[in-house]
């Protein structure tokens, strides 16, 4: 018999964690049960527009995303989202049709139906640190993160723009750093955390993408992270699968594992660590974890 | 039977576009009671005036309804033309069929209807009213000003030269305020110091104004023309009658190194301390929480070594009251900290700046210091971290103004022209440094503003990059600027040795509980409301109390002296009377009736209502009643509505009155 759920969450994972950032959807689902917290799926979700829909059409953005926090309302709890872009969306989505009653009109019929959009739209950190607490949170740990030291890295959709997100002070978080001590690591302070990383400039115009991300990851390195932490599948792409390219043109060395929050915190929680694909990102972090006797 | 004259106005097209003041004139000749009636397009203009005093001769009208604007904006101009017509002025009422009525309805029909239901019932009104006189009471000719800062200053000596005696109260150990802290000054370039301290002397050797430093304001009752003000004198530990101002106290106190708050924390002072060589007045203050001999009990160098034995360590706190007919607010200005805010202030400060944490990133008044030639560095630019002299100054402006989601959404306004200033006085002192400013807008407006800034940028050689900043890092011993050019359209980085913050300007810390304590009104920011925005910018909405300087809004130091002056002229304005008249629209009390339960003494918002004891001829008491002091009492009715046994009633407003109208609807 399985133990009762603590509680309750619906789940939008959003495209990249079925694709490209697969390891941040495996490991938010181990993460979720090493924990004891129900976590299911809203069925027949599609994609939330991402970037390129809202710079396109704004209607369709919308459209899109009140679609799916209705089809979320047809499973209990909260919906929990690990997709920084899908959770910006999706708030996003929340807060325009809150304010402007034309817009919802236009959205209503765009979806043919009403909005029923209000369930609260919550990140893993806020489910992690706020909803479970961190005490609570400490209590749970199994494998202490001790000697780990991570630069937190935010990006730019988490806490931006200040009316949307709701998750911490826009410019000078600290709810990741928070969540890091509690799982025992040790969050380093450094300059570029709230930096955009190039984001899906990746396609069209990987020079800047290139520039911009070396300016993080020497940051990073430079305040003497072992790697960096990140809660957005675009982000990890680009300072994962970019990292040679980045080391190529500055003639730099980074070999900084990129994690995700979920990875991190499933592994103090003491899931496994073949559990967590580590085995499908570029900079393979096991030696690293290894070195440092975490796993 | 009365005789009411209807006066309907059209206010241009303001009312008529949507009332059909005629058949409102119409419909108030049937009104019983109404003797005339009529409809014109001005009726504030001089013909319509000289209408309505024709008509109170040729129809005998014993009472008068004028239906047009608010009573705010008119009720002066007819009561005044009624009473030249020979009619007691309370006997002329305004309906508001404008504010009230036409600007507010759409539909002509109901709109008509309405303004003729406002017509009826307040003819009920003036039927029932009664002739009044207006109350006089005497004027203390006094003044009170609160801040010694230039406005407080400029405001005290103009009362002060005009004849009249000012207390000046200063919080701080000296006045000055901010201005004495400034190194030169826009658009002109001169020195602060050179032109504020001979203003200072003055304040100190006006043989009409008493001055009261280190003190501040614990009580103020009474009214317009008669203020009781108790005032705090914080204790100097030091007797200023017997302080010569010698300065050994200064010097030979032991300890020494003490942050001086004048010098923004920049250079260190003494325990027993002056906050600057300029002082007025010259007598230096013991800093309790610092001073050896408060907190241990041993020390006593500056007792031992003062001649005169002017050092008094069992001093108390000592409350003085003042009695005075006017008060000057002038309590400036503070600058948005760049720390960390507390968590339940709705300012949110700035983590991407450090939050203070980088020692060479100051703000405006800092840099002041710097750069003044009696700061902490004899007027030399350097940084606070290491002492060397900046290659490359980035200067920051609309640090917390105009940033909503920072919880400020005002301009500070006079941030622009003192960042100009400071660019100039950095290329001036360090002649190959390079000022680069990040800028929302230029603003401005000013006499020679404009100029003082293009000046900056053309001949000064300071660059304007038009963008904000994103962050502030440390990296190799120099701060990383990151923002961007919005002009060019690019990312900037700029690698600074200084950064200084044009941060926002804020009302003074407990300027709320100030403004709670003489009862006058404050905005959202905590910055004092004006009664009008244009008509009467110095004017508080309490009668009798006045504002200047910055302590209504961010000023500079022109606008400042500006208002400072106005503020005096309206105080010497108030005691060139013996007497002041005011509207007898007071509470009186029918002590017939009054059975003493004074209920309306709790509701009072004015403390106007007192409790007065009727005697028989042999002395003994009989009752206790209410008694409403009609100098204090500000007409609002509250005591009114809550008498449990009705008796007390404002004068204009009776229960027989407001039945009536009732009534007639």
């Amino acid at each position: 018999m399985t133990p009762k759920k603590l509680k309750n969450y619906s789940y939008y994972p959003g495209c990249s964690l079925h694709a490209s950032g697969r390891e941040y959807d495996i490991s938010t689902r181990a993460l979720f049960k090493a924990l004891n917290i129900g976590l299911k799926e809203v069925p027949d979700w599609f994609c939330c527009g991402a970037t390129p829909a809202h710079n396109v059409d704004e209607l369709l953005s919308l459209s899109l995303c009140a679609k799916n926090l209705v089809l979320a309302e047809e499973v209990e709890g909260d919906l929990a989202v690990a997709c920084a872009a899908c959770f910006s969306r999706l708030k996003t989505t929340q807060h325009h049709l809150k304010v402007d009653d034309e817009k919802r009109a236009q959205v209503e019929k765009a979806i043919a139906g009403p909005a029923t959009i209000a369930k609260p739209v919550k990140h893993i950190l806020e489910i992690l640190v706020r909803d479970l607490g961190l005490a609570k949170l400490e209590e749970s740990v199994k494998k202490p993160l001790f000697g780990l030291k991570v630069a937190c890295y935010y990006g730019c959709l988490l806490t931006r723009p200040p009316e949307v997100p709701e998750l911490d002070d826009c410019e000078d978080p600290s709810i990741m750093e928070d969540l890091l001590r509690a799982l025992g690591a040790e969050p380093v302070s450094w300059s570029h955390r709230m930096e955009c990383c190039g984001a899906n400039f990746t396609l069209s115009r990987p020079d800047v993408v290139l520039h911009l991300s070396d300016a993080i990851l020497r940051s990073a390195q430079a305040a003497g992270a072992d790697c960096v932490m990140v809660a957005c599948p675009l982000c990890h792409g680009n300072l994962d699968i970019r990292q040679e390219a980045i080391e190529n043109r500055s003639q730099e060395k980074y070999d900084l594992p990129i994690f995700y929050i979920t990875q991190l915190a499933a592994l103090a929680m003491g899931v496994d660590d073949d559990k967590l694909g580590f085995d499908s990102v570029i900079v393979d972090p096991r030696p690293m974890l290894m070195d440092k006797e975490l796993i | 039977m009365s005789r009411i004259g209807v006066f309907v106005c059209h206010c241009g097209e303001n009312i008529s576009r949507t009332v059909d003041v005629e058949r409102v004139a119409g419909e108030a000749a049937q009104l019983p009671g109404v003797a005339y009636s009529c409809d014109y397009k001005y009726m504030c203009s001089d013909p319509g005036q000289n209408l309505l005093k024709k008509a109170l001769a040729e129809h005998n009208l014993d009472g008068v309804l004028v239906a047009a604007c608010s009573p705010r904006m008119h009720e002066k101009t007819f009561r005044k033309a009624a009473q030249s017509a020979g009619l007691n002025p309370y006997l002329c009422d305004m309906g508001n069929i404008r504010e009230h009525c036409s600007w507010v309805h759409e539909d002509r029909e109901a709109a008509t209807a309405k303004a003729s239901d406002i017509v009826k019932l307040m003819v009920e009104r003036v039927k029932r009213g009664k002739a009044l006189a207006p109350i006089t009471v005497p004027v203390t000719k006094r003044a009170l000003v609160i801040g010694g800062g230039i406005a407080g200053i400029q405001a005290a000596l103009d009362i002060a030269d005009a004849g009249k005696e000012v207390i000046l109260v200063e919080r701080e150990p000296s006045i000055g305020g901010h201005m004495a802290q400034l190194s030169e000054t826009f658009p002109t370039l001169d020195c602060s110091q050179c032109i504020m301290t001979p203003k200072m002397v003055d304040v100190a050797n006006h043989p009409n104004i008493t001055l009261y430093t280190y003190a501040e304001i614990e009580k103020v009752d009474g009214y317009i023309g008669n203020f009781q003000v108790t005032i705090r004198r914080k204790a100097r530990s030091v007797v200023e009658d017997k302080c010569t101002g010698c300065g050994v106290c200064t010097s030979k106190c032991p300890k020494k190194k003490i942050p001086n708050e004048f010098d923004q924390n920049l250079g260190m002072r003494s325990a027993i301390y002056v906050p600057f060589p300029q002082a007025v007045p010259n007598t230096p203050v013991i800093d309790r929480e610092n001073c050896t001999m408060f907190q241990s009990g041993k020390c006593g160098v500056c007792a031992k070594v003062c001649g005169p034995q002017a050092i008094d360590y069992e001093q108390q706190d000592t409350l003085v009251v003042e009695a005075v007919g006017a008060v000057v607010v002038a309590t400036g200005f503070k600058l948005y900290s760049i720390d960390r805010k507390p968590e339940e202030s709705p300012i949110k400060g700035y983590g991407e700046f450090g939050y203070g944490l980088i020692p060479d990133v100051i703000d405006g008044l800092t840099f002041e210091r710097l750069a003044s030639a009696s700061g902490p560095t004899g007027g030399k630019i350097l940084r606070p971290s290491d002492g060397k002299e900046p290659r490359q100054v980035v200067f920051i402006q609309c640090v917390g103004s105009r940033a909503r989601e920072k919880g400020i959404s005002y301009c500070s306004k006079i941030c622009c022209m003192y960042t100009a200033k400071h660019t100039m006085l950095y290329r001036h002192k360090v002649h190959d440094g390079q000022a680069y400013v990040f800028y929302m807008d230029a603003r401005t407006p000013g006499k020679g503003y404009d100029e003082f800034w293009r000046r900056a940028v053309e001949v000064e050689d300071a660059v304007y990059i038009r963008g904000m900043v994103s962050r502030l890092y440390q990296r190799d011993g120099k701060i990383v600027v990151m923002g961007s050019d919005t002009l060019v359209g690019v990312q900037v980085e700029i690698e600074a040795d200084l950064v200084v913050l044009a941060t926002a300007v804020q009302a003074q810390d407990g300027a709320d509980l100030l403004a709670q304590k003489l009862g006058i009104s404050y905005d959202k920011y905590n910055f004092y409301s004006e009664a009008h925005a244009k008509l009467k910018p110095v004017e508080c909405a309490t009668a009798g109390i006045y504002l200047a300087g910055a302590c209504q809004g961010p000023k500079d130091i022109p606008d400042t002296v500006s208002q400072a002056s106005a503020a005096a002229a309206k105080v010497i304005t108030l005691f060139s009377k013996d007497q002041l008249e005011r509207d007898p629209v007071v509470a009186k009390v029918n002590e017939k009736y009054c059975v003493g339960c004074l209920q309306c003494k709790k509701v009072c918002p004015y403390g106007a209502v007192e409790e007065k004891e009727i005697r028989d001829r042999q002395g003994n008491l009989v009752k206790v009643v209410a008694n409403v002091n009609a100098g204090v009492c500000g007409g609002c009715g509250t005591c009114q509505a809550t008498c449990p046994s009705k008796s007390v009633e404002l004068d204009g407003y009776t229960d027989e009155q407001i039945m009536a109208m009732i009534e007639a609807l």
